[in-house]
Protein backbone atom coordinates (compact mmCIF):
# COMPACT_ATOMS: atom_id res chain seq x y z
CA UNK A 1 0.00 0.00 0.00
CA UNK A 2 2.49 2.32 0.87
CA UNK A 3 4.74 1.59 -2.60
CA UNK A 4 1.46 2.50 -4.62
CA UNK A 5 0.46 5.17 -2.42
CA UNK A 6 4.32 6.58 -3.57
CA UNK A 7 3.93 5.62 -6.99
CA UNK A 8 0.31 7.64 -7.33
CA UNK A 9 2.42 10.87 -5.28
CA UNK A 10 5.26 9.89 -8.18
CA UNK A 11 2.23 10.22 -11.03
CA UNK A 12 1.24 13.49 -9.48
CA UNK A 13 4.16 15.13 -8.71
CA UNK A 14 5.62 14.66 -12.19
CA UNK A 15 2.23 15.70 -13.96
CA UNK A 16 3.82 18.80 -14.96
CA UNK A 17 6.89 16.58 -16.82
CA UNK A 18 4.23 14.42 -18.14
CA UNK A 19 2.02 17.43 -19.68
CA UNK A 20 5.55 19.15 -20.85
CA UNK A 21 6.19 15.81 -22.87
CA UNK A 22 2.80 15.08 -24.32
CA UNK A 23 1.28 18.34 -24.43
CA UNK A 24 2.83 19.44 -27.92
CA UNK A 25 1.28 16.13 -28.94
CA UNK A 26 -1.56 15.89 -27.48
CA UNK A 27 -3.10 20.01 -28.04
CA UNK A 28 -2.74 20.01 -32.09
CA UNK A 29 -4.06 16.52 -32.33
CA UNK A 30 -7.36 17.47 -29.85
CA UNK A 31 -7.64 21.17 -31.51
CA UNK A 32 -7.30 19.30 -35.20
CA UNK A 33 -10.43 16.86 -34.52
CA UNK A 34 -12.94 19.20 -33.21
CA UNK A 35 -14.81 16.30 -31.33
CA UNK A 36 -16.68 18.07 -29.07
CA UNK A 37 -17.07 17.56 -25.10
CA UNK A 38 -18.41 14.13 -25.44
CA UNK A 39 -16.20 12.47 -28.35
CA UNK A 40 -13.13 14.76 -26.61
CA UNK A 41 -13.49 12.74 -23.52
CA UNK A 42 -13.79 9.69 -25.74
CA UNK A 43 -10.71 10.51 -27.71
CA UNK A 44 -8.52 11.60 -24.73
CA UNK A 45 -9.71 8.47 -22.82
CA UNK A 46 -8.21 5.97 -25.57
CA UNK A 47 -5.54 8.23 -25.66
CA UNK A 48 -4.61 7.23 -22.22
CA UNK A 49 -5.48 4.26 -22.92
CA UNK A 50 -2.51 3.87 -24.75
CA UNK A 51 -0.51 5.39 -22.72
CA UNK A 52 -1.73 2.79 -19.98
CA UNK A 53 -1.02 0.43 -22.33
CA UNK A 54 2.87 1.47 -22.91
CA UNK A 55 3.44 2.20 -19.31
CA UNK A 56 2.10 -1.91 -18.50
CA UNK A 57 4.50 -3.01 -21.31
CA UNK A 58 6.99 -1.44 -19.70
CA UNK A 59 6.40 -2.27 -16.07
CA UNK A 60 5.82 -6.02 -17.32
CA UNK A 61 9.41 -5.90 -19.05
CA UNK A 62 10.68 -3.73 -15.72
CA UNK A 63 9.00 -7.07 -13.80
CA UNK A 64 10.77 -9.37 -15.45
CA UNK A 65 14.19 -7.87 -15.86
CA UNK A 66 14.16 -7.15 -11.84
CA UNK A 67 15.87 -4.85 -9.92
CA UNK A 68 19.21 -6.72 -11.00
CA UNK A 69 19.54 -5.55 -14.19
CA UNK A 70 18.60 -2.17 -14.57
CA UNK A 71 17.96 -0.34 -18.49
CA UNK A 72 21.38 -0.23 -19.72
CA UNK A 73 22.14 2.93 -21.66
CA UNK A 74 22.18 1.04 -24.77
CA UNK A 75 19.07 0.04 -24.40
CA UNK A 76 17.77 3.22 -23.30
CA UNK A 77 18.32 4.57 -26.03
CA UNK A 78 17.01 2.29 -28.31
CA UNK A 79 13.71 2.32 -26.94
CA UNK A 80 13.89 6.19 -26.85
CA UNK A 81 14.80 6.22 -30.55
CA UNK A 82 11.99 3.58 -31.15
CA UNK A 83 9.35 5.30 -29.12
CA UNK A 84 10.25 8.59 -31.15
CA UNK A 85 10.32 7.52 -34.54
CA UNK A 86 7.17 5.16 -33.82
CA UNK A 87 5.55 9.02 -32.35
CA UNK A 88 6.64 10.84 -35.67
CA UNK A 89 5.18 7.97 -38.07
CA UNK A 90 2.28 8.37 -36.32
CA UNK A 91 1.99 12.25 -36.79
CA UNK A 92 2.85 12.20 -39.98
CA UNK A 93 0.52 9.62 -40.82
CA UNK A 94 -2.35 11.72 -38.36
CA UNK A 95 -1.69 15.04 -39.86
CA UNK A 96 -1.26 13.82 -43.75
CA UNK A 97 -4.59 11.57 -44.08
CA UNK A 98 -7.93 12.91 -45.24
CA UNK A 99 -10.41 13.79 -42.35
CA UNK A 100 -13.44 11.73 -42.53
CA UNK A 101 -16.31 13.07 -43.68
CA UNK A 102 -14.36 16.20 -45.54
CA UNK A 103 -14.10 16.44 -49.12
CA UNK A 104 -11.52 19.20 -49.07
CA UNK A 105 -8.15 17.33 -49.85
CA UNK A 106 -5.46 18.60 -48.22
CA UNK A 107 -2.35 19.56 -49.50
CA UNK A 108 -0.69 16.07 -49.48
CA UNK A 109 -2.78 12.62 -48.93
CA UNK A 110 -1.36 9.39 -47.71
CA UNK A 111 -4.02 6.64 -47.35
CA UNK A 112 -7.52 6.15 -46.10
CA UNK A 113 -9.32 8.40 -43.85
CA UNK A 114 -7.84 7.65 -40.36
CA UNK A 115 -9.07 4.86 -38.17
CA UNK A 116 -9.70 4.98 -34.48
CA UNK A 117 -6.55 2.91 -33.21
CA UNK A 118 -4.55 6.22 -34.20
CA UNK A 119 -5.20 7.81 -30.87
CA UNK A 120 -4.01 4.60 -29.03
CA UNK A 121 -0.07 5.05 -30.87
CA UNK A 122 -0.02 8.32 -30.18
CA UNK A 123 -0.77 7.68 -26.35
CA UNK A 124 1.06 4.59 -26.43
CA UNK A 125 4.41 6.33 -27.99
CA UNK A 126 3.89 9.22 -25.57
CA UNK A 127 3.56 6.98 -22.96
CA UNK A 128 7.48 5.01 -23.18
CA UNK A 129 8.99 8.44 -23.06
CA UNK A 130 12.23 7.88 -20.87
CA UNK A 131 11.71 11.67 -19.22
CA UNK A 132 13.07 11.50 -15.49
CA UNK A 133 9.86 10.36 -13.57
CA UNK A 134 9.55 7.92 -15.87
CA UNK A 135 12.60 6.68 -15.25
CA UNK A 136 12.29 6.86 -11.99
CA UNK A 137 8.75 5.20 -11.70
CA UNK A 138 10.91 2.17 -13.99
CA UNK A 139 13.39 2.00 -11.24
CA UNK A 140 11.20 1.52 -8.27
CA UNK A 141 9.20 -0.95 -10.29
CA UNK A 142 11.89 -2.72 -10.85
CA UNK A 143 12.19 -2.97 -7.30
CA UNK A 144 9.60 -4.53 -6.68
CA UNK A 145 11.24 -7.51 -7.93
CA UNK A 146 8.10 -9.22 -9.30
CA UNK A 147 5.73 -8.75 -12.81
CA UNK A 148 2.81 -7.99 -10.54
CA UNK A 149 4.70 -5.55 -8.30
CA UNK A 150 5.81 -3.54 -11.16
CA UNK A 151 2.42 -3.94 -13.12
CA UNK A 152 0.25 -2.61 -10.02
CA UNK A 153 3.42 0.44 -9.23
CA UNK A 154 2.68 1.69 -12.97
CA UNK A 155 -0.61 1.56 -12.22
CA UNK A 156 -0.75 3.42 -9.71
CA UNK A 157 1.85 6.49 -11.29
CA UNK A 158 -0.48 6.26 -14.48
CA UNK A 159 -3.38 7.17 -12.23
CA UNK A 160 -1.59 9.85 -10.88
CA UNK A 161 -0.51 11.53 -14.24
CA UNK A 162 -3.86 11.01 -15.51
CA UNK A 163 -5.13 13.36 -13.83
CA UNK A 164 -3.09 15.98 -15.19
CA UNK A 165 -4.71 15.09 -18.73
CA UNK A 166 -8.11 15.65 -18.05
CA UNK A 167 -8.49 19.75 -18.75
CA UNK A 168 -6.87 18.65 -22.37
CA UNK A 169 -10.73 17.65 -23.16
CA UNK A 170 -11.64 21.24 -23.03
CA UNK A 171 -9.33 21.66 -26.28
CA UNK A 172 -11.22 18.49 -27.96
CA UNK A 173 -14.38 20.64 -27.06
CA UNK A 174 -13.28 23.77 -29.12
CA UNK A 175 -15.37 24.15 -32.11
CA UNK A 176 -12.90 26.32 -34.15
CA UNK A 177 -13.02 26.76 -37.54
CA UNK A 178 -11.88 24.38 -40.56
CA UNK A 179 -9.00 26.57 -40.95
CA UNK A 180 -7.53 26.07 -37.16
CA UNK A 181 -7.93 22.28 -37.38
CA UNK A 182 -6.06 22.31 -40.59
CA UNK A 183 -3.41 24.49 -38.67
CA UNK A 184 -3.26 22.06 -35.86
CA UNK A 185 -2.74 19.18 -38.40
CA UNK A 186 0.76 21.13 -40.29
CA UNK A 187 1.44 21.73 -36.40
CA UNK A 188 1.34 17.57 -35.95
CA UNK A 189 3.41 17.42 -39.27
CA UNK A 190 6.21 20.32 -37.63
CA UNK A 191 5.97 18.10 -34.75
CA UNK A 192 6.71 14.66 -36.15
CA UNK A 193 9.88 16.39 -37.82
CA UNK A 194 11.37 17.20 -34.13
CA UNK A 195 11.00 13.86 -32.57
CA UNK A 196 11.99 12.08 -36.14
CA UNK A 197 15.04 14.11 -35.91
CA UNK A 198 15.25 12.94 -31.56
CA UNK A 199 15.16 9.28 -32.46
CA UNK A 200 17.30 9.76 -35.58
CA UNK A 201 20.11 11.75 -33.43
CA UNK A 202 19.29 9.19 -30.78
CA UNK A 203 20.28 6.33 -33.11
CA UNK A 204 23.29 7.39 -34.87
CA UNK A 205 24.60 8.60 -31.32
CA UNK A 206 24.77 4.99 -30.59
CA UNK A 207 25.75 3.69 -33.40
CA UNK A 208 28.76 6.13 -33.33
CA UNK A 209 29.35 5.01 -30.36
CA UNK A 210 29.61 1.48 -30.97
CA UNK B 1 11.90 47.13 -58.91
CA UNK B 2 9.68 49.03 -61.62
CA UNK B 3 6.69 46.93 -61.37
CA UNK B 4 3.34 47.64 -62.65
CA UNK B 5 1.16 50.08 -60.70
CA UNK B 6 -1.75 52.39 -61.20
CA UNK B 7 -0.93 56.03 -61.87
CA UNK B 8 -3.20 58.20 -59.85
CA UNK B 9 -3.40 62.13 -60.47
CA UNK B 10 -0.25 63.25 -58.86
CA UNK B 11 -0.40 66.12 -55.61
CA UNK B 12 1.12 69.23 -56.38
CA UNK B 13 4.94 69.86 -55.00
CA UNK B 14 3.82 72.36 -53.22
CA UNK B 15 0.91 70.43 -51.13
CA UNK B 16 3.83 67.28 -50.96
CA UNK B 17 6.67 69.26 -49.56
CA UNK B 18 4.18 70.96 -46.85
CA UNK B 19 3.12 67.24 -46.10
CA UNK B 20 6.56 66.04 -46.04
CA UNK B 21 7.99 68.64 -43.49
CA UNK B 22 6.77 67.09 -40.18
CA UNK B 23 8.98 64.05 -41.52
CA UNK B 24 11.93 65.77 -42.64
CA UNK B 25 11.56 67.60 -39.27
CA UNK B 26 11.68 64.18 -37.19
CA UNK B 27 14.24 62.68 -39.10
CA UNK B 28 16.32 65.88 -38.60
CA UNK B 29 15.66 65.41 -34.74
CA UNK B 30 16.38 61.54 -35.05
CA UNK B 31 19.94 62.67 -37.00
CA UNK B 32 20.90 65.39 -35.30
CA UNK B 33 23.19 63.30 -32.76
CA UNK B 34 25.21 61.87 -35.49
CA UNK B 35 25.37 65.47 -36.98
CA UNK B 36 26.80 66.89 -34.60
CA UNK B 37 29.57 64.27 -33.09
CA UNK B 38 33.30 64.78 -34.71
CA UNK B 39 34.08 62.48 -38.09
CA UNK B 40 33.26 62.67 -41.49
CA UNK B 41 31.64 59.37 -42.04
CA UNK B 42 29.34 59.53 -39.39
CA UNK B 43 27.86 62.95 -40.83
CA UNK B 44 28.00 61.68 -44.32
CA UNK B 45 26.27 58.53 -43.67
CA UNK B 46 23.26 60.21 -40.81
CA UNK B 47 23.06 63.16 -43.77
CA UNK B 48 22.44 60.68 -46.42
CA UNK B 49 19.72 58.15 -44.94
CA UNK B 50 17.89 61.59 -44.16
CA UNK B 51 17.96 62.56 -47.66
CA UNK B 52 17.25 58.95 -48.94
CA UNK B 53 14.45 58.62 -46.21
CA UNK B 54 12.80 61.93 -46.60
CA UNK B 55 13.02 61.84 -50.34
CA UNK B 56 11.57 58.60 -50.33
CA UNK B 57 8.45 59.71 -48.17
CA UNK B 58 8.05 63.20 -50.50
CA UNK B 59 7.39 61.02 -53.09
CA UNK B 60 4.83 58.42 -51.45
CA UNK B 61 3.05 61.62 -50.91
CA UNK B 62 3.62 63.42 -54.28
CA UNK B 63 2.96 60.03 -56.12
CA UNK B 64 0.13 59.04 -53.80
CA UNK B 65 2.04 55.38 -53.75
CA UNK B 66 3.16 53.83 -50.76
CA UNK B 67 4.68 50.13 -51.85
CA UNK B 68 6.33 51.74 -54.93
CA UNK B 69 8.96 53.47 -52.39
CA UNK B 70 8.49 51.90 -49.61
CA UNK B 71 10.08 48.62 -51.26
CA UNK B 72 13.62 50.73 -52.02
CA UNK B 73 13.87 51.86 -47.93
CA UNK B 74 12.96 48.05 -46.96
CA UNK B 75 15.51 46.25 -48.79
CA UNK B 76 17.78 48.55 -48.55
CA UNK B 77 17.51 47.77 -44.51
CA UNK B 78 17.47 44.08 -45.32
CA UNK B 79 20.80 44.49 -47.71
CA UNK B 80 22.84 46.91 -45.01
CA UNK B 81 21.49 45.22 -42.03
CA UNK B 82 23.56 41.43 -42.37
CA UNK B 83 26.33 43.59 -43.37
CA UNK B 84 26.37 46.55 -40.58
CA UNK B 85 25.47 43.22 -37.93
CA UNK B 86 28.50 40.61 -39.05
CA UNK B 87 30.48 44.05 -39.24
CA UNK B 88 29.88 44.38 -35.10
CA UNK B 89 30.46 40.50 -34.55
CA UNK B 90 33.68 40.53 -36.14
CA UNK B 91 34.74 43.53 -34.05
CA UNK B 92 33.41 41.97 -31.21
CA UNK B 93 34.25 38.53 -31.31
CA UNK B 94 36.27 37.88 -34.29
CA UNK B 95 33.65 35.57 -35.69
CA UNK B 96 29.95 35.01 -36.74
CA UNK B 97 29.78 32.24 -34.62
CA UNK B 98 28.96 32.39 -30.55
CA UNK B 99 30.97 30.56 -28.69
CA UNK B 100 28.50 28.06 -25.34
CA UNK B 101 31.03 30.71 -23.13
CA UNK B 102 29.52 33.91 -24.47
CA UNK B 103 25.89 32.16 -24.03
CA UNK B 104 26.39 30.88 -20.61
CA UNK B 105 27.62 34.94 -20.10
CA UNK B 106 24.10 35.97 -21.53
CA UNK B 107 25.75 37.50 -24.04
CA UNK B 108 23.64 36.72 -27.36
CA UNK B 109 22.09 39.39 -29.03
CA UNK B 110 18.20 39.49 -28.24
CA UNK B 111 16.14 38.89 -31.34
CA UNK B 112 12.59 39.72 -31.85
CA UNK B 113 11.82 36.46 -33.63
CA UNK B 114 11.84 35.21 -29.67
CA UNK B 115 9.59 37.12 -28.43
CA UNK B 116 6.32 34.40 -29.06
CA UNK B 117 8.69 31.35 -27.66
CA UNK B 118 9.58 33.11 -24.29
CA UNK B 119 6.38 34.22 -23.37
CA UNK B 120 4.65 31.30 -21.88
CA UNK B 121 7.67 29.61 -20.58
CA UNK B 122 8.29 33.21 -18.69
CA UNK B 123 4.72 33.05 -17.33
CA UNK B 124 4.99 29.75 -15.82
CA UNK B 125 8.42 29.76 -14.80
CA UNK B 126 9.31 33.25 -14.24
CA UNK B 127 12.55 32.90 -16.35
CA UNK B 128 13.56 33.95 -19.74
CA UNK B 129 14.72 31.07 -22.03
CA UNK B 130 16.93 33.30 -23.77
CA UNK B 131 20.62 33.31 -23.15
CA UNK B 132 21.04 36.89 -23.52
CA UNK B 133 20.97 39.81 -20.67
CA UNK B 134 17.74 41.52 -19.84
CA UNK B 135 19.56 44.86 -19.79
CA UNK B 136 21.84 46.15 -21.80
CA UNK B 137 25.80 45.71 -21.30
CA UNK B 138 28.70 46.96 -22.81
CA UNK B 139 29.37 43.43 -24.61
CA UNK B 140 25.44 42.98 -25.55
CA UNK B 141 23.59 46.16 -26.35
CA UNK B 142 20.91 44.46 -27.59
CA UNK B 143 19.42 43.21 -24.20
CA UNK B 144 16.11 41.60 -23.74
CA UNK B 145 14.68 44.44 -21.91
CA UNK B 146 14.99 47.10 -25.17
CA UNK B 147 14.40 44.83 -27.63
CA UNK B 148 11.30 43.65 -26.30
CA UNK B 149 10.33 47.45 -25.85
CA UNK B 150 11.08 48.71 -29.23
CA UNK B 151 9.25 45.66 -30.30
CA UNK B 152 6.21 46.53 -27.62
CA UNK B 153 6.72 50.39 -29.53
CA UNK B 154 6.30 48.95 -32.64
CA UNK B 155 3.31 46.72 -32.69
CA UNK B 156 1.20 49.82 -30.83
CA UNK B 157 2.23 51.93 -33.62
CA UNK B 158 2.14 49.33 -36.74
CA UNK B 159 0.67 46.33 -36.14
CA UNK B 160 1.66 43.53 -38.65
CA UNK B 161 3.38 46.54 -40.05
CA UNK B 162 6.07 45.90 -38.39
CA UNK B 163 7.01 43.13 -41.31
CA UNK B 164 6.95 45.88 -44.22
CA UNK B 165 8.64 48.65 -42.00
CA UNK B 166 10.67 47.33 -39.23
CA UNK B 167 11.72 43.44 -39.87
CA UNK B 168 15.38 44.11 -41.58
CA UNK B 169 14.76 40.20 -42.73
CA UNK B 170 11.86 40.60 -44.82
CA UNK B 171 14.17 43.52 -46.19
CA UNK B 172 16.22 40.84 -47.91
CA UNK B 173 13.25 38.90 -49.28
CA UNK B 174 11.81 41.90 -50.68
CA UNK B 175 14.72 43.27 -52.35
CA UNK B 176 15.24 39.49 -54.07
CA UNK B 177 11.49 38.98 -54.53
CA UNK B 178 11.87 42.40 -56.55
CA UNK B 179 14.44 41.93 -58.96
CA UNK B 180 13.66 39.67 -61.84
CA UNK B 181 10.91 40.87 -63.95
CA UNK B 182 8.17 37.80 -63.59
CA UNK B 183 7.32 35.03 -61.57
CA UNK B 184 8.96 31.88 -62.88
CA UNK B 185 6.06 29.76 -60.83
CA UNK B 186 2.68 31.69 -60.06
CA UNK B 187 -0.06 29.29 -58.91
CA UNK B 188 0.45 28.64 -55.10
CA UNK B 189 -1.86 26.66 -53.21
CA UNK B 190 -3.46 29.43 -50.82
CA UNK B 191 -2.98 26.79 -47.78
CA UNK B 192 0.63 27.56 -47.53
CA UNK B 193 -0.40 30.62 -45.47
CA UNK B 194 -1.10 28.50 -42.52
CA UNK B 195 2.15 26.84 -42.27
CA UNK B 196 3.71 29.48 -40.78
CA UNK B 197 0.62 29.12 -37.94
CA UNK B 198 1.37 25.61 -37.64
CA UNK B 199 5.14 26.58 -37.46
CA UNK B 200 4.06 29.37 -34.49
CA UNK B 201 2.17 26.40 -33.19
CA UNK B 202 5.17 23.90 -32.74
CA UNK B 203 7.88 26.33 -31.74
CA UNK B 204 5.46 27.66 -28.95
CA UNK B 205 4.86 24.03 -27.80
CA UNK B 206 8.16 22.43 -27.84
CA UNK B 207 9.55 25.86 -26.55
CA UNK B 208 7.64 25.14 -23.37
CA UNK B 209 8.39 21.94 -23.20
CA UNK B 210 12.10 21.77 -23.54
CA UNK B 211 12.76 25.16 -22.16
CA UNK B 212 14.71 26.55 -24.95
CA UNK B 213 13.94 28.32 -27.62
CA UNK B 214 13.32 25.56 -30.32
CA UNK B 215 13.42 28.33 -33.46
CA UNK B 216 16.66 29.95 -32.87
CA UNK B 217 17.95 26.12 -31.96
CA UNK B 218 16.88 24.96 -34.71
CA UNK B 219 14.76 27.12 -37.37
CA UNK B 220 15.82 30.55 -38.15
CA UNK B 221 17.26 30.78 -41.85
CA UNK B 222 18.64 34.25 -40.76
CA UNK B 223 21.07 32.70 -38.19
CA UNK B 224 23.12 32.20 -41.68
CA UNK B 225 23.49 36.42 -42.12
CA UNK B 226 23.51 36.87 -38.26
CA UNK B 227 25.26 34.61 -35.41
CA UNK B 228 24.94 30.70 -34.88
CA UNK B 229 26.18 28.54 -32.39
CA UNK B 230 29.60 27.57 -32.87
CA UNK B 231 30.22 23.95 -34.64
CA UNK B 232 31.63 22.26 -32.25
CA UNK B 233 29.18 18.60 -32.51
CA UNK B 234 27.46 16.69 -35.15
CA UNK B 235 24.48 18.31 -34.03
CA UNK B 236 25.32 22.03 -33.98
CA UNK B 237 26.51 21.12 -37.80
CA UNK B 238 22.87 19.81 -38.34
CA UNK B 239 21.64 23.35 -37.11
CA UNK B 240 24.08 25.31 -38.96
CA UNK B 241 23.14 23.05 -42.09
CA UNK B 242 19.31 23.55 -41.84
CA UNK B 243 20.01 27.31 -41.28
CA UNK B 244 21.78 27.59 -44.40
CA UNK B 245 19.33 25.11 -46.25
CA UNK B 246 16.11 27.71 -45.14
CA UNK B 247 18.08 30.61 -46.12
CA UNK B 248 19.01 29.81 -49.69
CA UNK B 249 15.32 28.42 -50.27
CA UNK B 250 13.05 30.40 -48.62
CA UNK B 251 14.96 33.70 -48.93
CA UNK B 252 17.10 33.66 -51.90
CA UNK B 253 15.34 31.08 -54.38
CA UNK B 254 11.82 31.12 -54.09
CA UNK B 255 11.23 34.47 -53.17
CA UNK B 256 13.40 34.63 -57.14
CA UNK B 257 11.10 32.10 -58.31
CA UNK B 258 7.27 33.29 -57.27
CA UNK B 259 8.20 36.94 -56.51
CA UNK B 260 6.98 36.88 -53.27
CA UNK B 261 8.00 37.16 -50.02
CA UNK B 262 7.98 33.22 -49.19
CA UNK B 263 9.75 33.10 -45.49
CA UNK B 264 7.19 35.75 -44.52
CA UNK B 265 4.22 34.33 -46.22
CA UNK B 266 4.86 30.60 -46.11
CA UNK B 267 6.96 30.38 -42.95
CA UNK B 268 7.81 32.93 -40.38
CA UNK B 269 6.06 32.18 -36.93
CA UNK B 270 6.96 35.95 -36.09
CA UNK B 271 4.83 36.91 -39.08
CA UNK B 272 1.83 35.02 -37.42
CA UNK B 273 2.72 36.32 -34.69
CA UNK B 274 2.16 39.72 -35.42
CA UNK B 275 -0.71 38.94 -37.48
CA UNK B 276 -2.70 39.18 -33.94
CA UNK B 277 -2.09 42.65 -33.70
CA UNK B 278 -3.80 43.70 -36.71
CA UNK B 279 -7.23 43.00 -34.43
CA UNK B 280 -6.05 45.99 -32.71
CA UNK B 281 -4.42 47.89 -34.75
CA UNK B 282 -6.33 51.19 -36.13
CA UNK B 283 -5.14 50.84 -39.90
CA UNK B 284 -6.50 48.34 -42.46
CA UNK B 285 -6.59 48.12 -46.09
CA UNK B 286 -10.19 47.17 -47.24
CA UNK B 287 -11.61 46.28 -50.66
CA UNK B 288 -14.99 48.19 -51.88
CA UNK B 289 -16.55 46.01 -53.37
CA UNK B 290 -18.87 48.68 -55.70
CA UNK B 291 -15.62 49.27 -57.50
CA UNK B 292 -14.16 46.40 -57.38
CA UNK B 293 -14.04 44.30 -60.78
CA UNK B 294 -12.45 41.31 -59.29
CA UNK B 295 -9.83 41.91 -61.70
CA UNK B 296 -7.58 39.80 -59.23
CA UNK B 297 -4.45 42.31 -59.79
CA UNK B 298 -4.63 43.16 -56.03
CA UNK B 299 -3.63 39.29 -54.82
CA UNK B 300 -1.07 38.69 -57.57
CA UNK B 301 0.32 42.03 -55.95
CA UNK B 302 0.43 40.97 -52.63
CA UNK B 303 4.10 39.44 -51.54
CA UNK B 304 2.37 38.01 -48.70
CA UNK B 305 -0.69 36.28 -50.19
CA UNK B 306 -2.61 38.38 -47.70
CA UNK B 307 -5.81 38.05 -50.13
CA UNK B 308 -7.82 35.55 -51.20
CA UNK B 309 -10.42 35.56 -53.47
CA UNK B 310 -12.93 34.62 -50.83
CA UNK B 311 -11.48 37.68 -48.61
CA UNK B 312 -11.80 40.26 -52.03
CA UNK B 313 -15.22 39.30 -52.07
CA UNK B 314 -15.78 39.89 -47.91
CA UNK B 315 -14.30 43.72 -49.36
CA UNK B 316 -11.17 42.84 -46.70
CA UNK B 317 -7.98 41.47 -46.26
CA UNK B 318 -6.68 38.67 -44.33
CA UNK B 319 -5.06 38.61 -41.15
CA UNK B 320 -1.87 38.74 -41.92
CA UNK B 321 -2.08 41.84 -43.83
CA UNK B 322 1.27 43.58 -43.30
CA UNK B 323 -0.22 47.29 -44.96
CA UNK B 324 2.54 47.61 -47.54
CA UNK B 325 0.26 49.10 -49.77
CA UNK B 326 1.39 47.00 -52.63
CA UNK B 327 -2.73 46.27 -53.50
CA UNK B 328 -3.72 49.98 -53.21
CA UNK B 329 -1.08 50.99 -55.97
CA UNK B 330 -1.93 48.43 -58.26
CA UNK B 331 -5.52 48.79 -58.05
CA UNK B 332 -6.97 50.52 -61.13
CA UNK B 333 -10.45 51.24 -60.30
CA UNK B 334 -9.14 52.66 -56.35
CA UNK B 335 -11.43 49.43 -54.91
CA UNK B 336 -8.78 48.24 -52.61
CA UNK B 337 -8.42 51.53 -49.65
CA UNK B 338 -6.91 52.64 -47.13
CA UNK B 339 -9.07 52.28 -44.02
CA UNK B 340 -9.44 53.69 -40.32
CA UNK B 341 -11.28 51.28 -38.69
CA UNK B 342 -14.86 52.47 -37.35
CA UNK B 343 -15.08 55.50 -40.57
CA UNK B 344 -17.39 54.61 -43.33
CA UNK B 345 -14.95 52.40 -45.82
CA UNK B 346 -13.79 54.81 -48.83
CA UNK B 347 -14.50 57.78 -46.93
CA UNK B 348 -10.67 59.63 -46.73
CA UNK B 349 -8.79 56.64 -47.93
CA UNK B 350 -5.82 59.11 -48.94
CA UNK B 351 -5.97 61.02 -44.71
CA UNK B 352 -6.21 57.32 -43.61
CA UNK B 353 -3.05 56.27 -45.93
CA UNK B 354 -1.17 59.18 -45.05
CA UNK B 355 -1.62 58.67 -41.13
CA UNK B 356 -0.46 55.67 -41.31
CA UNK B 357 2.28 56.04 -43.33
CA UNK B 358 3.33 59.14 -40.80
CA UNK B 359 3.01 56.66 -38.21
CA UNK B 360 4.79 54.26 -39.80
CA UNK B 361 7.80 56.26 -41.86
CA UNK B 362 8.24 58.23 -38.42
CA UNK B 363 9.42 54.33 -36.59
CA UNK B 364 11.22 53.54 -40.00
CA UNK B 365 13.48 56.54 -39.67
CA UNK B 366 14.13 55.55 -35.99
CA UNK B 367 14.85 51.97 -35.67
CA UNK B 368 15.36 51.67 -39.95
CA UNK B 369 17.44 54.66 -40.09
CA UNK B 370 19.49 54.65 -37.87
CA UNK B 371 20.71 50.49 -38.81
CA UNK B 372 21.19 51.75 -42.37
CA UNK B 373 22.74 55.20 -40.97
CA UNK B 374 25.19 52.93 -38.73
CA UNK B 375 26.14 50.92 -41.44
CA UNK B 376 27.25 53.46 -44.01
CA UNK B 377 29.33 54.78 -41.73
CA UNK B 378 31.06 51.49 -41.16
CA UNK B 379 31.64 51.31 -45.05
CA UNK B 380 32.18 54.88 -45.24
CA UNK B 381 34.89 55.01 -42.36
CA UNK B 382 36.05 51.82 -43.96
CA UNK B 383 36.55 53.37 -46.78
CA UNK B 384 38.65 55.88 -45.49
Amino acid sequence: MRLLTEAALLGLASGPACLASCGPVLAPWLVAERAGWRRALGLLSVFLGGRLAGYLLFAIAAGLLGATMPLGARARALLFAAAHLGLAATLVVYGLRPRRGRPEPPLVTIGPARRSWMPVLLGLFTGVNLCPPFVVAAVRAMETGSVAGAVLFFLAFFTGTAVWFVPFAALGALRVAETAATVARYTMLALAAYYAYLGILTLLARLLDG
Amino acid sequence: MADHVATPDSRGIGRSLLLTLPVALWALLMFSRALGVPGVAVKVAALLTLIFLVTLFFLMVRTRQTNRWRRWFFATLGFLFPIGFIWELIALRGSMSIPMEKMIAGDTPFCFMVIPMILLPAALTRTVIFPGAILPTASNPHSIAVMIGLWMAATLVLGKGWCAYGCFFGGIEEGIAAMPRKARIRKIDGRWRLVPWAVLAAIVLLSLATLAPTYCEWLCPFKTITEYAEVRSIETAIQAGIFLSLFLGLVIVLPWLTKKRTQCAFFCPFGAFQSLFNKIHIFEIRIRRDECKDCVSCQNSCPTMALSKQSVADGKTLINCMHCGACVDVCHKDAAVWHIKGTPVGAAPERARLLHLYAAWGFAIMFGGSIIAGTLTKMLGFLG
